[in-house]
Parts: structure tokens; C-alpha cells; sequence
């Protein structure tokens, strides 16, 4: 028994967690090998983030227990727990932006004596951290001007400079190019060498099969079952999540393009502090097709769409034009009633009012572009019933009508979204990362209806930070890298590696010599 | 465990009762330490609510003032806009139609309009300083709103007494513009009371606020605007214009309460008269969850605290400022987050539950 549980850095036993009705855990019990790297697979919603949050303390468990090392561990507050070794990196970095790099791994844990930091003794701590697991980091630099992949970097110091054994990393692959994934994947390794053990949490099956010695898969709050990678195939692995056969694979439709719909010459964009974000897109889109953006976060994507949906002011001499009209300077209400819809990138902080209802947030945008009858009348009945369309077209689980949009899961929130967009009968539609972290079944779903979308007639104009959305889904692929677009062939010319080498700022010329 | 309501009800209920609770609880330490009985404070706030025909006249007149404020400032934050400067919106709406009431010889009916339209202008365009301060320079509406209450108090009390021209003031302590015309005065419906028109008038403005958010589009924007503003953008609603929009309607119907506070009770326009009413209104408003319908019953509430307090003062030993007190904590009390108090006692109760489980068990 002694051996065996030694074997094992992390256990939990027949670990239950209710939220009200819904049983976000129930009864798992996980076994993590020491210095391995163990990846937790589930959909949204599976209960993975909500097992992460039990083991680091955010959540108390409502029954069961934690071992580490095969002792019980009895857990008061998340100290407790960074102090039993269990370090987390969130998907959604916990970063101070003015603070040096330094000073962000050090916080709340600072070497010195009383009120007074010991600086040399923290950095001396830090350069040793580093070299020890090979991380590179520019310790007196502020943090706003560094990428994604190493602000991922510092998280991962930071952990480390913990005392954490045990990292659990929350959907680590989200922000990062393929280049940048290869390069965390490599630091995992180097962790685990030097004796750390890592959980992956994800939803991404393909990136995870090539790193991690065993696989959990989570389905609705219960435990599947743990695999080793060469006992499954993806395929298999992707069944077990969603409990159905899934095509990861969208089903692509031929396209006819016909008259341009959007034409955009020379834009330029500064953002509010002057700098020039968007320097020079020319850009068409044409009804029938998908024109797909990829890039890295931050490549310019941003700030391109608000001054192409009036959010944002553009320079002088830039062009947008609508079905030959100029566009540029109105305002979203215009441009709805001119036939032009938007899905945002995030639905929780633009995309839907968490407290009002679902209809609130059914008719949002509606309600200009088409208008009720008489035209300053809050008409319910007509609110209602274009709401229902949408939920009713868009499989939205709900319950009810007024209950609130925050009440449902992220994936059924985006299906509303998209759905009230979509029922608009726009002739361009703008979206932006439609498939952010939702589960497969929604993302497929999505996926089908943007494309139908698309053949119907409608010009759409696809920004995903999802390189693989974009190459499934567009007719034409281009790449946005500091401001610039860049040409990315056509559907399915290029490799994603191809096209993960021009984000990075590769030409494309340069990588076929 | 039964669960009959919702968890948001649930929550509600405790916050509502848990906070009234409390309140009492400590008001009645106060009063206790005053050397009074709490339970004769309470009897005596009654009587000097409903004890006589005049009181209830009092409290109905309180009620139609603390509703408007109350609508000000639930109209305001509603849609996320912080307009501390009701007050000095009150001031300049008092101002005006008091002199106007004394100076223009109008019928009746139209005289009292008049002076209401030109009260409403007036805190309206009070409220438009800082509107346009924030939309051009981005000055927060919260400084400049709170700083322009003290520039109107001075302002109205150095206006009257350059309109009366020195000459005019007879009293050096209280300065006062001369009464208003017969004209002007608001019918009073409980004759020798200080229940006037005004009551009906915060009735109408309370319903058609309620109508406004509930069956028009410009509502539902207004709504959606304070609940997530870049929601409100990317749906095509235009936020500037709806910002004015909200500026305008506050400090408006704070003008407005301005102007029937002169009309209705006081007939003159006395410096420094309001005693803080404009707070009573972010007070009211927060208890009401910015709901026009729920400021109308907490108006109520509050008129008979107001006018049960000076009656108080008189009665006992205890003073006015306490109810004030009471009041605020009050307020206090409601803005803890309780959804975190009752998720918390859950967990406990069911925590508790498996453990005694456990217990019996073995």
C-alpha cells in the first residue's frame, strides 16, 4: 500500500461539488503520477476548471478528500494549498501590467524581514529560479510591452518561485501561435525533468497528445476514465468528451462569390494614446464567402474591427466602403440599419448584459436594425417572439424567457449571440472569435450555421484568434501581424504551420525557400 | 430543504428584513443610550405621522418630495450615471420658479405650469455643465455634479439677495425671496395642510417613469445602457446621445422638485432650505434599487421617518439627526453583498449536514 501510494504526488477520493442543482463534480476520483505530465480533457462545463478550483481551495469540496503525497490534506484557505506545493496558472493571466517582471513573480511572497523587501535576496532567488528551469526573462522590464508567451513565462515563475511541485495549468494553449506552443511544451518538459509534475487542463485534444504521459477525460461532472496517450487516438478521445461522434472537420461548403460588399482601402487606426495599430489594410469581402483573419492576440485585430463597426474613430484618407457606400464615422446603430451585423469577441463583457433577460439580450442590436411597430414602442410580443426564434433555431437550452442571459452556459450564451445576429438577415457579418471557449458540440454547431450563412449569400468577415477555426471555415485566409495584413492563400493552400509562421512575422515566400 | 423561492429572492428577502432588523436593532441602541425608549420613539414618529390631520399632510407633502428626488436619482444611476448634484439642480429649480411666481401675473393653473416648466429648465440646464464637461474634457460626472452643489447653494443665496437688493432683507439670519403670488401657490387637497397638488404630480411622474422603462425602446436602451455599457454600443445604441439624454431627465426632474417644494409648502425661496434633500434622493433610490414603483413605497417610508422626526424632536429628548442616523445605516446595511452571506451560510448548514451524517454513521 506504502509503495503504491507513493507513486501517486496527487489523489483526490470521491470528490462531490454541487452548485445549487447542477453537479459540477461528482465523485471523482483522480490519481496524478509524480513527475509526469497529465492532461484533464472535458468540454466546458465537464467540471474540470471547477476539480482545478477544489484542488487549489478556491472552492470548498462538499465531500471528499484531497491527498498529497498519500497524506490526507486538510485545506483552509488557497494558502494552504500553495503552501501544500499545488501551484495554478490561469487561463486569464493574474499579472499586475506596471510592475516589472521581478516584482510580478515576487508578489505575496516576498524575502525580506518585516514591511521591508530584501531586494538583492529576490532577485538573486529569481535569476537562480530561472536558470534552473531554463526560463529567459527579462526581470526589470515592465510587463505591458511583453508578448503572450512570456507573460505565460512569468506565470509559470511565479508558481515556481511558490514552491509549487504540483502546476496546473488552465487552458494553456489558448493565447499562443503554434510556434509559441512548441516553445511551452518544451518548458513543460523541463519541468518535468527537474521533478515537477503538471496538469493540463483543456479542451484542445490535438495540441495535448504529443506532451502528456496520461490523459483524464471529464464528461458532465463525472470521471470517464484515465488513458495513456498510446491506448486512444484523438478521435476516440474526442468521443469520450462529448459522449457522440464528433467531426472536428467542418463541413465546408463550395462557394460562389459574387458582388463585393465590403471594400476597404488604406486603413489606418491609432488607439487612444496615438499609436498606430492598424497601419494600411486593404481588404474585400464578397457576398457568398468567408474571409477569415488569423493572428496572434493583439496583432491589430482589436482595434481593425472597431473602426470598421464605428466603435473606434479612423485616420484620414482610409476607405471603408458598404455595397459602395462610405461607411466610415457612422455609428454601430447606422451601420445595423444599413443590414451590417457584429458578433464580438467577448460575449461576457460586450457581447451580452449578464443581468438582463434572455430577451434583453435577444432583441440588443434587433431592435435598431429592424424596429418594432410603432417604432418607440417596446413591443413584448414581437420582443418575444424573435427571441424565440433565435432560441429555437440555435438549440439555446433555457428555460425560460426572463431568466437571466448569465444564468446559461458559455456555449449556449454564444448560440444566443450569434443566433440574434444571424436572424437579422444581415448582408455582411462581422465576427470575431465565434468559438472561444465553448465546448465542441457548440463549436460545430456555429461552425455549420456560419457556413450556411456564408451560402446563402451573406458576405462574412471572420477575425479568430483560432487559427484552425479560420482555416476550416474561410475561402480566403489572411494574416494579420502588426497592423498589416498578410496574404494567406486560399481555403486550404496552406499548412498550418505555413500560416503559423507568417503570424509570427514570417513572409510567406521565405518559408517555401 | 424545501426551496420555494429563487436563489435571487431568497437573497432579496434576507437583505430586505436582515437590514430593517439591524437597523431597528441598533437604532434602538442608540435611542436606549439617549436615555429614551425606543418603543416611545416609535409610537411617537407615528403620532407624528398620523396623529392628526395636520401631520398626515406633512408626511403626504414629504412623500412627493422625497419620490421626486428619489426619481432623479433612480433615473441617474439606472443607467449607470452618477449624479451627485441633485441638490444644487434642486436649488436652481427653486430659485427660478419662486421668483417667477412673484414677478409674472398669470391665471392660476397656467402660473404654477409656468413656473414648474421654468424649474425644470432650470435644474436641466444645471445638469448640463457637467454633462458637457464630461463628454468634451471627460471630467468625472461625480466631481463636478457634487462641486456644482455647493456653486448653486451660493449662487441662489447671492441671487436673492442681489433680487432683493439689499434693501429687501429684514431678517439678517434667514434670507428669502418674497412670497409668491396667490396664482402661483398649488391647490392644497387637505384643506389646512401642506398636502398640495405636488403629491399627484410625483404620482403621474413615478408612473410614467415605469412606463417609460417597461414599454419603450428608448427605456429598454436607457436600461441596457447602465447594465453594460459597451453591450449598449455594439447593439447600435447611440451612447452619447443617451448619456445627455439620462443628464437631462435627472437634473430635470430634480428641478422639478425644486420648483413644487416653492410652489406647494414653502411659497418663497429660503436659502439653504432643502436640508440635504437631494441625499435623501441617493438614499431613497438605493433602498429602491433604482425602481420608480419601489421609490414611491420607499418615499412613503421615508416621509413618515421625516415628518415623524421633528415631531420626535419635540416630544423627547432625542434629536432629528437620530432618525438620519437610522437612516443611513439603513442604506448601509442594504449594500452589503448578501448572495456571498447566504452562499456562505449554505455550505455551512450542508457541511454540518454530512458531518453529522458521518457521526451517525459510524
Amino acid at each position: 500500500m506504502g509503495q503504491e501510494t507513493e507513486k501517486y504526488v496527487l489523489e483526490t477520493r470521491n470528490i462531490c461539488k454541487s452548485f445549487g442543482a447542477l453537479k459540477a463534480n461528482d465523485n471523482i476520483s483522480l490519481k496524478v503520477k509524480r513527475q509526469s505530465i497529465h492532461a484533464i480533457l472535458g468540454e466546458n462545463g465537464a467540471g474540470k476548471s471547477t476539480l482545478m478550483n477544489i484542488l487549489t481551495n478556491i472552492h470548498k469540496p462538499d465531500s471528499g478528500e484531497i491527498l498529497i503525497d498519500g497524506k490526507v490534506m486538510k485545506f483552509k484557505n488557497p494558502r494552504d494549498a500553495a503552501k501544500a506545493g499545488i501551484g495554478m496558472v490561469y487561463q486569464e493571466f493574474m499579472l499586475a501590467k506596471d510592475l516589472t517582471v521581478l516584482e510580478n513573480i515576487i508578489i505575496g511572497y516576498e524575502e525580506g524581514s518585516g514591511p521591508l523587501i530584501d531586494k538583492k535576496k529576490n532577485r538573486e532567488k529569481c535569476e537562480e529560479l530561472c536558470q534552473k528551469y531554463h526560463l529567459d526573462l527579462p526581470l526589470d522590464e515592465k510587463l505591458t510591452e511583453l508578448p503572450v508567451a512570456v507573460l505565460q513565462q512569468i506565470e509559470i515563475a511565479k508558481v515556481l518561485y511558490r514552491g509549487a511541485e504540483i502546476i496546473i495549468m488552465d487552458e494553456p494553449t489558448s493565447a499562443l501561435t503554434p510556434q509559441g506552443i512548441e516553445g511551452l511544451f518544451q518548458a513543460l518538459k523541463e519541468l518535468k525533468a527537474q521533478g515537477k509534475t503538471i496538469l493540463l487542463i483543456t479542451h484542445k485534444l490535438d495540441e495535448i497528445f504529443a506532451v502528456s504521459d496520461a490523459l483524464t477525460i471529464m464528461r458532465d461532472g463525472k470521471l470517464i476514465g484515465t488513458f495513456d496517450p498510446y491506448e486512444i487516438d484523438q478521435q476516440q478521445a474526442a468521443n469520450l468528451m462529448v459522449g457522440r461522434e464528433v467531426i472536428l472537420e467542418a463541413q465546408k461548403l463550395p462557394c460562389h462569390p459574387k458582388d463585393v460588399v465590403l471594400k476597404i482601402e488604406g486603413l489606418h487606426v491609432r488607439d487612444s494614446e496615438g499609436i498606430e495599430r492598424v497601419k494600411g489594410v486593404d481588404l474585400t469581402v464578397r457576398a457568398g464567402e468567408i474571409v477569415g483573419i488569423a493572428g496572434v492576440a493583439g496583432a491589430g485585430q482589436q482595434h481593425f474591427i472597431e473602426a470598421l463597426f464605428g466603435l473606434r474613430g479612423a485616420e484620414k484618407g482610409s476607405v471603408v466602403e458598404f455595397k459602395g457606400e462610405n461607411i466610415l464615422g457612422k455609428h454601430p446603430g447606422e451601420l445595423r440599419k444599413h443590414g451590417i451585423g457584429y458578433v464580438p469577441q467577448d460575449r461576457i463583457a460586450t457581447g451580452c448584459n449578464t443581468k438582463g433577460s434572455l430577451w434583453e439580450n435577444a432583441i440588443m442590436g434587433y431592435h435598431r436594425a429592424k424596429g418594432f411597430t410603432p417604432k418607440w414602442r417596446l413591443n413584448r410580443k414581437q420582443a418575444d417572439t424573435f427571441t424565440r426564434q433565435v432560441l429555437k433555431a440555435f438549440d439555446v437550452k433555457h428555460q425560460s424567457i426572463e431568466e437571466p442571459i448569465g444564468s446559461l452556459s458559455g456555449g449556449n450564451i454564444q448560440k444566443l449571440i450569434v443566433g440574434r445576429e444571424f436572424l437579422q438577415d444581415c448582408d455582411l457579418l462581422i465576427i470575431e472569435d465565434p468559438t472561444r471557449g465553448i465546448d465542441v458540440g457548440a463549436i460545430e454547431y456555429i461552425w455549420a450555421k456560419i457556413i450556411e450563412f456564408a451560402s446563402k449569400g451573406a458576405a462574412i468577415l471572420l477575425v479568430s484568434h483560432e487559427l484552425n477555426e479560420v482555416m476550416q471555415l474561410s475561402d480566403h485566409i489572411y494574416v494579420m501581424y502588426n497592423g498589416q495584413l498578410q496574404d494567406g492563400g486560399e481555403h486550404g493552400e496552406l499548412s498550418e504551420k505555413e500560416i503559423g509562421f507568417i503570424m509570427t512575422g514570417g513572409k510567406r515566400d521565405e518559408e517555401k525557400v | 430543504m424545501k426551496r420555494k423561492f429563487s436563489f435571487n429572492t431568497q437573497v432579496n428577502i434576507v437583505r430586505y428584513a436582515g437590514s430593517l432588523l439591524l437597523t431597528f436593532l441598533f437604532g434602538a441602541m442608540i435611542i436606549s443610550m439617549q436615555g429614551e425608549s425606543p418603543l416611545a420613539a416609535v409610537r411617537y414618529i407615528f403620532e407624528g405621522s398620523f396623529g392628526n390631520k395636520v401631520n398626515l399632510g406633512n408626511v403626504l407633502h414629504w412623500f412627493a418630495s422625497c419620490a421626486m428626488v428619489g426619481f432623479a436619482a433612480a433615473v441617474a444611476f439606472k443607467s449607470g450615471v452618477m449624479n451627485l448634484g441633485l441638490e444644487g439642480q434642486l436649488y436652481m429649480g427653486a430659485w427660478i420658479s419662486a421668483i417667477l411666481g412673484y414677478k409674472l401675473a398669470l391665471p392660476p393653473v397656467i402660473h404654477p405650469l409656468v413656473c414648474i416648466l421654468a424649474g425644470m429648465a432650470a435644474g436641466l440646464l444645471w445638469g448640463l455643465v457637467p454633462a458637457l464637461m464630461k463628454l468634451i474634457f471627460q471630467v468625472n460626472e461625480i466631481i463636478t455634479t457634487l462641486m456644482m452643489n455647493f456653486i448653486a447653494i451660493l449662487l441662489t443665496d447671492y441671487l436673492t439677495v442681489l433680487f432683493l437688493d439689499y434693501e429687501g432683507i429684514t431678517n439678517v439670519t434667514v434670507v428669502k425671496t418674497p412670497t409668491i403670488q396667490k396664482t402661483a401657490q398649488l391647490t392644497v387637497l387637505i384643506k389646512g395642510t401642506s398636502a398640495t397638488t405636488a403629491i399627484l404630480i410625483a404620482i403621474v411622474v413615478g408612473i410614467v417613469l415605469h412606463l417609460l422603462y417597461h414599454y419603450t425602446v428608448k427605456g429598454y436602451e436607457l436600461k441596457q445602457v447602465g447594465e453594460n455599457l459597451r453591450f449598449a454600443k455594439m447593439g447600435g445604441v447611440n451612447a452619447t446621445q443617451t448619456f445627455i439624454s439620462i443628464f437631462l431627465l435627472t437634473s430635470m426632474i430634480a428641478g422639478m422638485c425644486g420648483a413644487l417644494e416653492v410652489l406647494g409648502v414653502n411659497h418663497q425661496f429660503i436659502t439653504s432650505f432643502s436640508s440635504n434633500m437631494g441625499w435623501d434622493g441617493v438614499m431613497i433610490a438605493r433602498v429602491a434599487v433604482n425602481n420608480p414603483l419601489v421609490v414611491m413605497a420607499v418615499s412613503f417610508f421615508w416621509a413618515i421617518f421625516k415628518a415623524g422626526s421633528l415631531y420626535l424632536e419635540r416630544a423627547t429628548e432625542l434629536n432629528r439627526y437620530v432618525i438620519n442616523l437610522l437612516q443611513a445605516m439603513l442604506v448601509i446595511f442594504l449594500s452589503a453583498d448578501y448572495s456571498m452571506i447566504l452562499n456562505k451560510y449554505y455550505a455551512f448548514v450542508k457541511r454540518k449536514k454530512q458531518r453529522l451524517e458521518i457521526k451517525e454513521g459510524t
